[in-house]
């Protein structure tokens, strides 16, 4: 195995660090004096700082520096995160990501652009200001008689430099509450050989001439009070600067540390020289234990092994391996099961249960939760809402429900064409709703949750609904039905799934061309899963996904078809049942009765055109794919089957009833039926039939 | 500290970044250094990317040398360094020359 080049771990980790952000300033917009969000935000733009200096890159430090300083006003609470700062934060945040992700792309005057403004909106008062110099300048110094300060000992724990975190910022930030006399401490300096170079061993004793609290010293270790022990205590009474012959041995410019000590030797020189200083050294008892009190080590370590990153492609590569396993298993559970050694068959039945065991917890560590994907979308409401003036409330539930990592990746597309839909056509603008008796904010509902083997996706608006007249005058002039043919409302919905098909009477840059809803149910049936639309004239409309957990390996039904053997999916398994003479007797119309209700069927030996005689007592699987069901006649039923899912070869792209292949235990392959298409297929039937009756 | 270092016979340029992304390996380079020769000199004047590590480095180096008895000088500061020794609190010449053992003829 090789090791992850650390750039590219920065890049993932800063990945992670911008969803943090941008959704730390999504919610600040809808609770603009959450401390806890503030704090987030600053966090993680703190740690994309340290960690881009850390890496190399310098360009995302010192933009990130600009930010964060700006930002550093909100933190203070001196102004309130507007809406239009959030928009340039977030701008701000893209700008950052582009610097890290595709550095090619950015122009330095795009990012000062984007300072510009945020100094507009975070200093109003001084819009010409440079942001570092005003928020770096020093608080003013009490005056003389009643200086009081902090005497501080710093110790960070070892690892802290590696996660990104440079105790040089800190003291410079330490530094801009008043003037400050550092000094190292070296007596944990290591010899070589029991060094560890990217350990901390460096401590500092600090003295702090300033007149601040103590909440606002905590505010400058508060991203590293749990890496540090921080003991803090007061100054009795003002001690003399450093003398002022150090400083003057300095002959470049002065850095902030000795600028801020410089400073104070100009406030105080003139009392320190009459009067010598008095040294406070604190006393055992009166020093002040930060909250920063070290956590237990034990709890760290447990910490620390909770969690390991691990590339994707291992994950997929160790996936590959175990449905290896599971074919291999399936071929010795078959092997034993010919033969008489009760010996191999025990170890065939032990095999089959780790594989199992193996397979459930390869899968296991595929799953994401959902809301690493949901977090994207809270930006596109954001944006789109501001963009076609409708306030939209975004609420997303069941973030936690985890999926494949698979999945996720596929799920990104479809739900970002629902979402722009329920906004751009389901949310009523602020005068219609109005008008309607609702809140003229929109609301749009992102949930997940589980059934069974499979996972519900749900977007849901409460918006005017479906316009199921306009739908189906559109698809008569589209020539998709007859002129009053009798439809369900169920059914005319289907046809927003139909290629090119849209009711939308112009065309705007983010819907009305008919592209998208066939695309989203394209896309979610190449998962194995299902779309469904509900809607409620004036109330908004619900989008249903039903998806398998995962793309990988399935729980199949394993059938035969005359020679031929076949998968279906499990989860679409609704029953199975035998032909009846009766249903036999309805051939050429293919509906069997299933306790009273009339199912469409399909007999697989016609559609495989299987050659030999059809078995004596047929059999029927019911299949349905969200509220449709439909039968599908075999010869044999064989049995539940492990299917490790193979891609076809591109020969077979055009081969629309199999969305896979698999390889049975005896090494032969069989084919994994497309559910979604084949209930397609018999609704198809079912059509021309109706229009065959009625012509 | 020694003060009166006597001539180094063998000298060691460090990189230009001596930041914690690349300490391990001038670690390293010291380390084999030290394996070599009884007295050392090590030229800071490429150094541009410096941070904590760097300094505790420096600082290590020089103490291992003085244990062992065998010479450490650094040469010729590079700015970057001596502004990370300044954030440092290492904010005087003094306090430097107390720190890291340097040539008289000057750095």
């Amino acid at each position: 195995m090789s090791a992850m080049d650390p750039t590219e771990v920065f890049r993932q980790e800063a990945s992670e660090l911008f969803e943090v952000l941008e959704g730390a300033l999504l919610d600040l917009g809808q609770r603009p004096d959450d401390r806890e969000l503030v704090d987030s935000a600053f966090r993680a733009l703190h740690t994309i700082k340290g960690s881009g200096a850390m890496f190399g890159f310098d360009k995302v430090a010192s933009f990130t520096h600009e930010f964060e300083t700006a930002f550093d006003r909100v933190r203070k609470g001196e102004i309130k995160p507007t809406q239009e700062l959030i928009s340039v934060a977030l701008a701000a945040k893209d700008y950052i990501r582009a610097l890290i992700e595709d550095p090619q792309s950015t122009d330095d005057i795009i990012g000062e652009a984007i300072l510009d403004d945020l100094k507009r909106f975070v200093f109003p008062d001084q819009p010409a200001a440079p942001v570092a110099e005003i928020a770096e300048a020093p608080p003013l110094a009490p005056s003389e008689s009643k200086q009081t300060g902090w005497h501080l000992y710093l110790e960070f724990e070892s690892h802290i430099l590696r996660n990104g975190s440079n105790p040089l910022d800190l003291l410079e930030d330490l530094c801009k509450l008043g003037p400050c006399f550092v000094v190292p401490v070296t007596d944990g300096i290591p010899f070589l050989d029991e060094m560890e170079p990217e350990d901390c061993y460096l401590k500092w004793d600090v003295k702090l001439h300033a007149a601040c609290d103590k909440d606002a010293i905590d505010d400058v270790f508060m991203f590293v009070q749990d890496e540090m022990k921080l003991t803090l205590s007061p100054l009795e009474q003002v001690e003399a600067p450093a003398p002022l012959p150090l400083f003057q041995l300095l002959d470049e410019e002065p850095t902030p540390v000795a600028e801020m000590a410089a400073q104070a030797v100009e406030v105080a020189a003139a009392p320190v020289a009459a009067q010598p200083p008095v040294k406070a050294e604190p006393k055992p008892e009166a020093k002040l234990e930060s909250k920063s009190e070290p956590k237990p080590e034990a709890k760290r370590d447990d910490r620390g092994i909770a969690t390991v990153r691990v590339q994707a492609e291992r994950l997929d590569e160790l996936m590959d391996r175990v449905g290896e396993l599971v074919i291999a298993q399936a071929r010795l559970t078959q092997l034993a099961s010919s033969g008489s050694d009760l010996s191999i068959k025990m170890i065939a039945e032990e095999i089959e249960r780790l594989a199992s065991s193996l397979r459930d917890t390869t899968m296991g560590a595929r799953m994401v939760p959902i809301g690493s994907l949901f977090g994207r979308f809270r930006r596109l409401v954001h944006d789109l809402s501001r963009d076609l003036s409708k306030p939209v409330e975004f609420v997303t539930t069941g973030e936690d429900t985890e999926l494949d990592k698979t999945m996720i990746e596929c799920l990104a597309d479809p739900l970002v064409h629902l979402i722009r839909n329920a906004i751009d056509h389901g949310i009523e603008d602020t005068a219609t709703r109005s008008a309607n008796g609702k809140t003229e904010q929109g609301r749009i509902e992102l949930a997940a949750v589980h059934s069974g083997a499979q996972v519900l996706v749900t977007v849901k608006d409460n918006g005017g609904g479906l316009n199921t007249a306009r739908i189906r005058a559109k698809a008569e002039e589209q020539g998709l039905i007859a002129s009053g043919a009798v439809l369900t409302d169920h059914e005319i919905h289907q046809f927003l799934f139909h290629p090119g098909f849209s009711t939308a009477q112009t065309i705007s840059a983010l819907s009305g061309r008919g592209v998208g809803m066939d695309v989203v149910k394209r896309t979610i049936e190449t998962m194995r899963g299902t779309i469904d639309l509900s809607t409620r004239p004036g109330q908004g409309t619900t989008v249903t996904l039903r998806l398998p957990l995962t793309l990988a390996i399935i729980e199949g039904l394993l059938i035969r078809v005359g020679e031929g053997r076949y998968i279906i999916p499990l989860s679409a398994v609704e029953e199975c049942v035998e032909l009846t003479a009766e249903d036999e007797r309805s051939r050429g119309r293919n509906f069997l009765n299933v306790r009273g209700n009339l199912v469409p069927f399909l007999r697989l030996r016609e559609i495989m055109t299987a050659s030999g005689a059809p078995d004596r007592h047929q059999k029927t699987i019911i299949i349905s794919t969200g509220e449709t069901r439909v039968g599908l006649v075999a010869d044999q039923i064989i049995g539940n089957h492990q299917t490790v899912i193979k891609s076809l070869s591109k020969l077979h792209s055009d081969v629309t009833i199999f969305s896979g292949a698999t390889i049975l235990g005896d090494g032969t392959a069989a084919l994994i039926l497309d559910v979604a298409q084949l209930v397609a297929m018999a609704q198809s039937k079912v059509e021309k039939q109706h229009i065959s009756e009625a012509a | 500290m020694p003060s009166d270092v006597t001539e180094p016979k063998w000298s060691l340029r460090l990189p230009a970044d001596c930041s914690i992304a690349a300490i391990r390996s001038v670690y390293d380079l010291i380390r084999e250094a030290f394996g070599r020769q009884d007295r050392l000199e090590i030229d800071c004047s490429s150094v541009d990317k410096a941070d904590v590590t760097s300094i505790q480095l420096l600082l290590s180096t020089a103490r291992t040398g003085e244990a062992q008895g065998r010479p450490v000088v650094l040469t010729s500061f590079s700015q970057s360094l001596r502004n990370t020794l300044r954030r440092a609190g290492f904010a005087s010449d003094a306090m430097i020359e107390q720190h890291f053992p340097q040539k008289k003829d000057g750095t």
